[in-house]
């Protein structure tokens, strides 16, 4: 390219795109400009003023935040008067600076003491008395330590612009602007944590992770967020096989550094004094605890029984479970001549993928959400249920002013932004899209996200109204827990023949039945009364409740293998911890099938993971990908599923909000506490 | 009155603005006046009339010192001890206040009457000591006035000292109640305006503003013809004029008698101004303290747009203009011209960064121009007469008049108008009639409290905006402080430094935390607790505040800083060194 800017950075002779600011070229080539306000992906503030570099000709230094390189421009980044320039800036950031470094959460990952140790400013002329302001708590998550602020303003622009939460504000002017709550004492949010972890000093800390240890002393395990279905990378700091806490401050994974208060914060159900630890077996009617080989031999036995009685034996597979486990569930189904196998259906992929018959390229991820020109939601709260999906179309809104359009039952976050929003009851949403048919042939390449109310005949509907508009359109069925999709597309569907999760809780001559990971006489009754029912789960749930032998299952924390996002797209999980008393879930599966001499291949998870990309369509995805901790997109092509198995009218979503995520979120403290914790801004 | 029954009232203003969040400032100003002061129930219902965050709603509360949270008394005393005023005994009158009324600044006396504050420049310092009783303006509070404020009496309407005799502007200042529309028809007004309108393209106002060599008056002295020419000529967006009214600068306190005396001459000026630079929208941005001339102003607007002066087809020329007047609400920042555009649009008053230049992207990003009171004032005079004229009143660079503030030591505080290169001995020593009674004079501050101050001895520099950017200091506003041999000029200090840590918005770090940390320097060394590095910690502090900001309040924070303890050095050190002070003979420090 002829029209890129000549400039010359430290003497060095260098190019780029015209626009780019000097900070981020200098980054391109190598050279850190040190500075607080700046921060990729906001809007620039320029206050903190550590980014002064010298550019030859100018009367003033200047702020490389907000300068953008000009042909011949000559800057020096490290001159005798810039490092002056930043020592001084450093003094004055510390005039009301507690300087307690050594109790300070930041401590070792503060980027003001990395500053002060880089320039030195540790002599300083301030001996006035500081302010002192005791430290206040704001919310379950968020504490707030006013000394230590430097008012870089990075916490109330990420809860503007990224999570469009706006519930930080600076009060007051001069020495005495302090970061402020919406509530004014308190704070009522997401609860995401976001300005915690974006908080360069240890201003803003988190409830959870307080004083709780030092950067130093963790091990830091990327994986997979369990809660929604959006599918989000968490770096999980673990110390003594515990989880310390989750963040994502490295970017990798598709979320950047996103995750909502679910994937940083509640991992804390696995320490819930009610997680399972040993097995339990129904004896005189009660469930009492018993060990791993006696429940196993009992299950292995009664199964095998009603198998060779013929026996109608019901199975109720995972959300949550990895493919690995569900692919191996349902090999287990067919080993043990079921068809009566199911999951709880979400949202309509069955159909969608039907009504797109064949076209390879019509499923979106959330990085098309961020580029593409134009959004359309039908159906769904995405702020309260995806919670990654909407910071990413809020991310697109305001970095490349895309066109939102929203047809909901109710108010939603996203109207602040959409160009048209439109309010339908539910199975009425779509006579209200058509009716914005000039607007979406006029706003360039499309993504149609949708939820549960969008199934079966309206969601064809909605699928030949979009072909109809003649612009490129991709879509994404929302799905609500972290491995929905996969759980579909290993087939935990019934078989010819074979019954519904609905239809096995109402069949009175149900055998037994099996549920993994699944909690579906939470709001519904087995009609069998004497089904034999084993329950795999990580608390006592209504369903276990029920159930004859319950097995303690580990969480996906505890565990390897992969997951598949709402947008197909297929990720790792890393075990970030060892459990106690419980198994992961394929393990159970292994050693039932061994205990009833079933032969079900390997039950390692990359082996079988082997398997699923040899025999799922779509599957078959590269292997480095993931294996470094991205994600690979399926590519899933019509006639995957069998479509009357899927039927439409089974899908439901499971209602969850930013605070609750079905079992899990009823046994994360953290949920507990927000739900709790004073306001009413999303719980009424 | 409830919050519902300002509704229809808060959605009418909406409609004032081309986005809704502009309007923040006119709703809190709504509750406020008519509620009493701003609950946190009525921050939640201005976020929603104005799709807002109660988050953001509140920032502009605690940001602007005029609103309150909490209700008053029946009746608010604002007393100011800014310099000009402390110079004629402001802190006595305070103390005096204090005593009687037996409360503290914060305060409200027990049965409800009246609450007290303590506030930087109202911009009437030649009223000094002065304050603000609810909206009117009093003073001098020395013997008689004070009384009758302690009593509680009827203040007659003060009479300070104001240039009538023009040649420029101050010839309508003499009718006190204010030159209105017939008044002001009758003495040649809207001429300029009618020529403009029918018989003058925008280049050959720009052309004829630009001969006349008027610079901006406001402060920075910018070429105001030349100024406007950057205003892109094809653009698809709306082109804004902004009067900026927003008067701050300690020891300033000419705008408010145009726009109280001779308010239809700033309108004139504002269809020049428009018809130049192709506007069909003027905010004007008026200071909330200025309650009375907000008021006068917006009566010459109903006169102007019932008699066909704005509106749509002015005059049959087919141009239109409307004037939409905006209160601030305490924030001397918010008179940098893009802190005053981001307070208009609804926000705290942040400057901006530049470029881009208003002229290019200013107000609700389209192309807007920035001008003083008094810049658009002398519109009129230059269409009617000639730019030679108007040139030929000033200097080489630097056409017409200007209206100079001179409080202070001087025996007649007051208004002058005079040619722009005239002598600062002669401001004093003539139109101000000198130093009161017959001391000596020690130091004057030429142009407006962030000017660095000249002695005694560099009193012979003519007050053009070179010629003092010559003498290492800079015209300003044309604020002129004086002071006698009796002034401490750590107290000077104190003041200066007080009010730039009130005032700075706090957005950079060096000027946020270095402005709080001069005062604090000061204010021990004024208690008597002053250490031997103090002065160098001062001056280097100020050094590092210096050309590294957003705009350029750190510097003039700076400024006074350095010029003081420059040129009263020895004072400072013995302040320091002893405890005490030089200048006022006391026996320790300057106040105990
Ligand atoms: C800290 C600061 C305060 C200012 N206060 C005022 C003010 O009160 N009134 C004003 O007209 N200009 C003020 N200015 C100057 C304005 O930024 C701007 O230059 C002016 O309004 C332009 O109008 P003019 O060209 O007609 O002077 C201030 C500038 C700064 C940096
Ligand atoms: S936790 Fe999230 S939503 Fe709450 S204030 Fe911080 S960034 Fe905003
Ligand atoms: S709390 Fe942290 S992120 Fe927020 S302004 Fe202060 S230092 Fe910056
Ligand atoms: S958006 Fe979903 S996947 Fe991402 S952190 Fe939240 S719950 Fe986890
Ligand atoms: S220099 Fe001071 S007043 Fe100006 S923008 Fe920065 S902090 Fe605000
Ligand atoms: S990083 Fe440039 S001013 Fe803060």
């Amino acid at each position: 390219m002829s029209d890129l800017v000549k400039f010359t950075l430290d003497g060095r002779e260098l190019q780029a795109a015209p626009g780019t600011l000097v900070i981020d070229a200098a980054k391109k080539a190598g050279i850190e400009i040190p500075a607080f306000c700046y921060y990729e992906g906001l809007s620039l503030q320029a206050a903190c003023r550590m980014c002064l570099v010298e550019v030859k000709g100018a009367p003033k230094l200047l702020a490389a935040c907000t300068l953008p390189v000009a042909e011949n421009m000559v800057i020096e980044t490290e001159s005798p008067t810039v490092v002056d320039a930043r020592k001084f800036t450093l003094e004055f950031l510390l005039t009301n600076h507690p300087l307690d470094c050594p109790v300070c959460d930041k401590g070792g990952e503060c980027e003001l003491q990395d500053m002060v140790f880089r320039y030195g400013a540790g002599e300083s002329r301030f001996t006035e008395i500081k302010h002192h302001v005791d430290e206040k708590q704001w919310s379950p998550v968020v504490f707030f330590d006013a000394p230590r602020c430097i008012l870089c303003y990075r916490c109330v622009r990420i809860c503007d612009e990224g999570m469009g939460v706006k519930a930080l504000g600076v009060t007051n002017r001069g020495a005495y602007s302090e970061i402020t709550p919406n509530m004014g004492s308190h704070l009522e949010c997401d609860e995401c944590g976001a300005c915690i972890d974006i908080c360069p000093v240890g201003a803003l800390t988190s409830g959870i992770y307080r004083y709780q240890t030092r950067p130093w002393e963790m091990d830091h395990v990327g994986t997979i967020c369990t809660h929604c279905g959006d599918g989000c990378k968490t770096t999980l700091g673990v110390r003594n096989n515990e989880i310390i806490r989750g963040n994502n401050r490295d970017r990798s994974g598709i979320n950047g550094e996103f995750l909502c208060i679910k994937g940083r914060y509640a991992f804390d159900f696995i320490n819930h004094p009610d997680r399972l630890q040993s097995p339990l077996m129904r004896v005189n009617g009660k469930l009492e605890e018993v060990s791993w080989s006696k429940a196993l031999v009992a299950v292995a036995q009664k199964f095998s029984e009603i198998k060779a009685a013929s026996g109608k034996i019901g199975i109720i597979g995972s959300n949550r479970t990895s493919n690995e486990e569900n692919f191996y569930l349902r090999k287990f189904a067919q080993a043990i001549g079921t068809p009566h196998l199911d999951h709880r259906r979400t949202g309509d992929i069955a159909t969608l993928l039907d009504a797109l018959s064949g076209r390879a390229d019509a499923l979106a991820t959330a990085e098309d959400l961020y580029t593409a020109q134009s959004v359309l939601v039908v159906g769904a709260d995405l702020a309260q249920q995806h919670p990654f999906l909407a910071f990413q179309m809020r991310a697109n809104w305001r970095h490349h002013q895309s066109r939102t359009f929203v047809v909901t039952q109710g108010p939603v976050r996203e109207d602040a932004f959409a160009t048209r929003n439109l309010r339908a009851e539910p199975g009425q949403e779509i006579d209200a899209v058509t009716t914005l048919a000039d607007d979406l042939k006029s706003s360039g390449d499309l993504i149609v996200v949708f939820g549960d109310s969008i199934r079966g005949d309206s969601l064809r509907k909605l699928v030949s109204f979009i072909a109809s508009l003649g612009v490129p359109a991709k879509y994404i069925c929302l799905l609500d827990y972290s491995n929905s999709r996969g759980a579909f597309d290993m087939g935990l569907i019934p078989g010819d023949g074979g019954m519904s999760a609905p239809e096995m809780l109402a069949a009175s001559d149900l055998d037994a039945l099996w549920v993994v990971g699944a909690n579906p006489l939470a709001d519904a009754a087995l009609a069998s009364q004497n089904a034999f029912v084993v329950v795999q789960d990580l608390f006592l749930t209504e369903t276990a409740q029920r159930a004859d032998i319950v097995l303690p299952a580990a969480s996906a924390y505890e565990k390897t293998g992969t997951v598949t996002n709402t947008c197909g797209q297929v990720q790792r999980l890393s075990k970030a911890l060892n459990v106690m008393g419980a198994k992961p879930d394929l393990d159970i599966f292994h050693l039932i099938a061994r205990g009833m001499r079933l032969d079900l291949g390997p039950a390692q998870p990359d082996k079988i993971f082997s398997e699923i990309r040899a025999t799922v369509k779509g599957y078959d995805i590269p292997l480095p990908v993931i294996a470094t901790g991205g994600a690979a997109l399926t590519n899933p092509v019509n006639g995957n599923v069998p479509h009357a198995a899927a039927s439409a009218a089974l899908v439901r979503g499971s209602r969850d909000t930013l605070f609750t995520s079905g079992t899990l979120g009823r046994y994360s403290p953290i949920l507990s506490k927000v739900m709790e914790a004073p306001g009413g801004l999303y719980r009424k | 009155m409830t919050l519902e029954e300002l509704e229809p009232k808060a959605r009418e203003m909406i409609g004032r603005y081309e986005q809704p969040r502009a309007a923040a400032l006119p709703l809190l100003w709504l509750v406020q006046d008519n509620l009493g002061h701003i609950s946190s129930e009525a921050e939640f219902w201005i976020g929603k009339q104005l799709a807002m965050s109660v988050a953001h709603v509140r920032e502009l509360v605690s940001f602007y010192t005029m609103f309150r949270m909490k209700p008053a008394g029946r009746r608010e005393l604002r007393v100011c001890t800014s310099l000009p005023c402390q110079l004629r005994g402001a802190r006595d009158v305070l103390a005096r206040i204090e005593t009687h009324f037996k409360i503290r600044p914060g305060e409200t006396t027990p049965d409800g009457e009246l609450t007290l504050s303590e506030v930087e420049c109202l911009c009437a310092c030649e009223l000094a000591p002065m304050a603000q009783l609810d909206e009117h303006f009093i003073g001098p509070l020395d013997g008689d006035t004070l009384g009758l404020l302690l009593r509680g009496s009827r203040i007659p309407d003060p009479q300070p000292f104001l240039s009538t005799g023009g040649p420029v502007i101050s010839s309508r200042f003499r009718y006190p109640d204010g030159a209105w529309f017939e008044t002001y028809l009758a003495d040649g007004g809207y001429q300029s305006a009618g020529k403009a309108l029918l018989h003058m393209t925008p280049d050959q106002i720009i052309e004829q503003v630009s001969a006349a060599n008027l610079r901006g008056l406001g402060g920075a002295g910018f070429p105001a013809g030349r100024k406007w020419s950057f205003v892109p000529k094809s653009s698809p967006k709306p082109r804004y004029l902004v009067v900026n009214a927003d008067e701050g600068e300690p020891g300033t306190f000419k705008d408010r008698y145009i726009l109280e005396r001779d308010p239809h001459a700033l309108l004139e000026g504002m269809l020049i101004a428009a018809r130049a630079i192709g506007s069909h929208k003027a905010y004007v941005y008026i200071r909330g303290e200025y309650i009375r001339p907000a008021r006068r102003f917006a009566r010459a607007v109903e006169e102007a747009y019932a008699n066909g002066w704005l509106g749509k087809n002015i005059q049959g020329s087919s141009f239109d203009l409307d004037v939409v007047i905006h209160r601030g609400a305490g924030a001397y920042i918010c008179g940098e011209e893009t802190a005053l555009l981001t307070s208009l649009e609804g926000g705290k008053g942040f400057p901006r960064l530049k470029p881009p230049f208003p002229a290019i992207s200013g107000l609700f990003q389209s192309p807007t121009i920035v001008n003083n009171v008094e810049t658009l004032a002398c519109l009129p005079f230059i269409l009617r007469h000639g730019p030679e004229r108007f040139a030929a009143l000033g200097t080489l660079r630097q056409g017409g008049t200007r209206l100079f503030s001179v409080g202070g030591h001087v025996s007649r505080p007051g208004l002058y108008e005079a040619p722009a290169g005239v002598s600062l001995r002669e401001l004093i020593y003539n139109h101000a009639q000198g130093i009161r009674n017959g001391q000596r004079l020690k130091a004057v501050i030429p142009g407006g409290i962030s000017a660095k101050v000249l002695t005694a001895e560099e009193i012979d520099v003519a007050m053009d905006f070179d010629s003092l950017t010559a003498a290492g200091t800079m015209a300003g506003s044309a604020g002129v402080i004086v002071m006698d041999e009796s002034t401490c000029m750590l107290e000077a200090l104190l003041a200066a430094s007080r009010f730039f840590a009130h005032e700075s918005c706090g957005q950079c770090s060096p000027c946020r935390e270095g402005t709080g940390w001069i005062h604090r320097i000061v204010r021990r060394i004024w208690a008597g607790k002053g250490k031997p590095q103090d002065l160098d910690h001062l001056l280097a502090i100020a050094g590092d505040m210096e050309g590294k900001t957003i705009c350029v309040f750190a510097d003039a924070a700076a400024w006074p800083v350095q010029s003081y303890i420059t040129k009263f050095r020895s004072e400072f050190e013995e302040h320091v060194h002893t405890g005490r002070c030089p200048a006022s003979r006391e026996a320790v420090a300057c106040r105990p």
